[in-house]
């Protein structure tokens, strides 16, 4: 070996099996978990539709920290340039969970994904796993952003600060965005179909406060199954014993039941 | 090596595939020949564990292929060339498949040179392909793997007749080394050109399947000469059934050795004589499918 290879694993290259009549009967195995939530991640990145979604959180996080820098001489505290990055990313980043599943159908991928994979229920765990993965990732950019703009507002701007911030603050905020994603990915599971999974997605908050102006009743159960109301105290910090209870109905609804009988359908349904 | 037992299907009151038995053997290229609606796509996406069976059982090399551990290794699938991403470049919808089978990437280049997309259509989006374009990627993605066994829905659609040419020689060449190929396909004489067995579906049943030599020889002959009223008469004067063709000259139910003698014997001069060929094989077809063709055949 070369010194140009000192990098590389010292032990040998194993030889070349030798070719025996029953070559053909290759050692196969399974295809790897983690293989298969490479491809789902690159196919969420690999189209024209998903690089533009990812381009247009950026600009729309972009833009709101050039307001928030520019007003008032940047004289924010920490957790308003959070919310800036954290706010837009939450509401665009659920179409990245829509699309990974509903453009299999759209586009009509299932076909030759499903003949690849015929253990469904990896593929779409997968799915899951690869969107989680984005997701994380958008919450660290947006955290980091976040950071970055509220130091740069104290040093460039002249601005005091305010660095306060509990902890819980920041893990309500990557859950907003995270269980805003896990929603979308069980709407296009569902639904299966782009335009019915986004309308419904950004339908239901505006159908609950209709909803609730008109029927008292639609309010109080609300409180417990809109889920736009019932993250909200994670943003404050602390979540009370109720609190609690009233995220996980709504969780159990909107992001579990559909993920599950989504998943559900797609191991048993016929793939056209 | 692909065999089906007792296949059935059923939509509701609708029977898509009634009993369908059959085999497609290594080194051999199988046909599957039916008028549209008649069962071809059905069975094949029931073979590749898309569609579940309602009676029977499909095997691939002789397990379900849903339980193959990494089917793409031992399965090429080309079941619909249009069903890509549109916004993927041919490249990419290779190099996934690369990934996911865990094939070398190299593969990728080595496919598409295969199937003559050049690098800059390889490059383009498949938005943009033609569906002869599309079915070579298809192909491409088939055969990446490096499988034994090839499963494809009428591969010939959307090709020129240079590139029908290209995928018969590529289909032979599979089935000669030792390869599984099952195709289907309405184009008559395109099947007769490439399969060595035969399998005609209608209405969801199997109606005749054979080698293609079996079957074309109960295609009877196509015979012509100078005087074709007088070789009739000669022909039936010894029991064979004879039908005149529209297109001039006779179909003799019969082998052509027959005729041939029958002809000499009476001192006929022939002017063509062919054993059962994609005229005979056609209206073999017809005649058996009949009962389940969109247009009533014309007696």
């Amino acid at each position: 070996m070369s010194a140009a290879t000192g990098s590389a694993p010292v032990t040998a290259p194993a030889p070349p099996a030798p070719a025996t009549a029953g070559d053909r009967e290759r050692p196969v195995r399974t295809i790897p978990m983690p293989r298969l939530v490479h491809v789902e991640l690159r196919k969420m990145l690999d189209t024209r539709a998903g690089r533009w979604l990812l381009v247009a959180i950026g600009v729309l996080v972009v833009g709101a920290l050039a307001i928030l820098l520019v007003q008032d001489g940047g004289e924010h505290p920490l957790g308003d340039y959070l919310q800036a990055t954290t706010l837009p990313t939450a509401l665009l980043l659920p179409v990245v969970g829509i699309l990974a599943v509903t453009s299999e159908w759209s586009q009509r991928t299932a076909l030759v994904t499903f003949t690849l994979e015929p253990r469904r229920a990896r593929v779409a765990w997968a799915k899951v796993a690869a969107s989680l993965l984005v997701g994380v990732g958008a919450v660290a950019v947006s955290f980091a952003l976040a950071v970055a703009a509220h130091g740069s507002a104290i040093a460039l701007r002249g601005a005091t600060g305010d660095w306060n911030l509990a902890g819980t603050v920041w893990l309500g905020a990557a859950g907003y965005v995270l269980l805003g994603l896990l929603q979308g990915l069980g709407f296009g599971m569902l639904l299966r179909n782009t335009p019915a999974a986004v309308v419904l997605y950004y339908a239901l908050p505006t159908g609950w406060s209709i909803l609730g102006s008109l029927w008292a009743r639609a309010a109080s159960v609300g409180e417990w199954l809109d889920l736009n109301r019932t993250m909200e105290p994670l943003f404050s910090g602390s979540l009370s014993a109720e609190q609690w209870a009233r995220l996980g109905t709504s969780v159990g609804l909107w992001v579990v039941l559909p993920l599950a009988v989504g998943m559900w359908w797609i191991t048993r349904a016929e793939v056209k | 090596m692909i065999t089906v037992e007792h296949l059935t299907k059923r939509y509701g009151a609708f029977t898509a595939l009634d009993d369908v038995s059959f085999e497609s053997r290594p080194g051999r290229v199988t046909g599957f020949l039916g008028p549209n609606g008649a069962g071809k796509t059905t069975a094949m996406r029931v073979v590749t564990g898309l569609t579940p069976a309602s009676a029977g059982t499909a095997t691939v090399l002789g397990r379900p292929y849903a339980t193959l551990p990494n089917p793409g290794r031992h399965v090429g699938v080309l079941l619909d060339a249009s069903a890509q991403h549109a916004g993927r470049t041919g490249r990419e919808v290779l190099t996934l498949a690369a990934i996911l089978t865990g094939v070398d990437r190299r593969r990728v280049d080595a496919m598409l040179e295969l199937v003559g997309l050049t690098e800059k259509e390889a490059a383009r989006r498949v938005r943009n392909y033609s569906l002869g374009m599309r079915q070579r990627l298809g192909i491409a993605q088939a055969l990446l793997p490096d499988p034994e066994v090839l499963v494809l829905d009428e591969p010939a659609n959307g090709l020129d007749p240079a590139g029908i040419r290209w995928m018969r020689d590529l289909l032979a060449g599979f089935a000669a080394r030792g390869g599984t190929v099952l195709l289907s396909s309405h184009l008559l004489n395109e099947i007769e050109r490439v399969a060595d067995d035969i399998i005609v579906i209608g209405n969801g049943r199997v109606v005749a399947q054979g080698t293609t030599t079996e079957l074309l020889a109960g295609a009877g002959t196509r015979v012509a000469s100078v005087d074709d009223s007088a070789l009739a008469a000669a022909l039936e004067a010894d029991g064979v059934t004879v039908a005149p063709l529209a297109t001039g000259g006779l179909r003799a139910d019969t082998d052509p050795d027959t005729v041939g003698r029958l002809a000499l014997r009476a001192g006929v001069a022939l002017r063509e004589l062919r054993g059962g060929d994609e005229r005979g094989l056609e209206e073999m077809f017809l005649e058996l499918t009949a009962s389940s063709a969109r247009e009533g055949v014309a007696a």
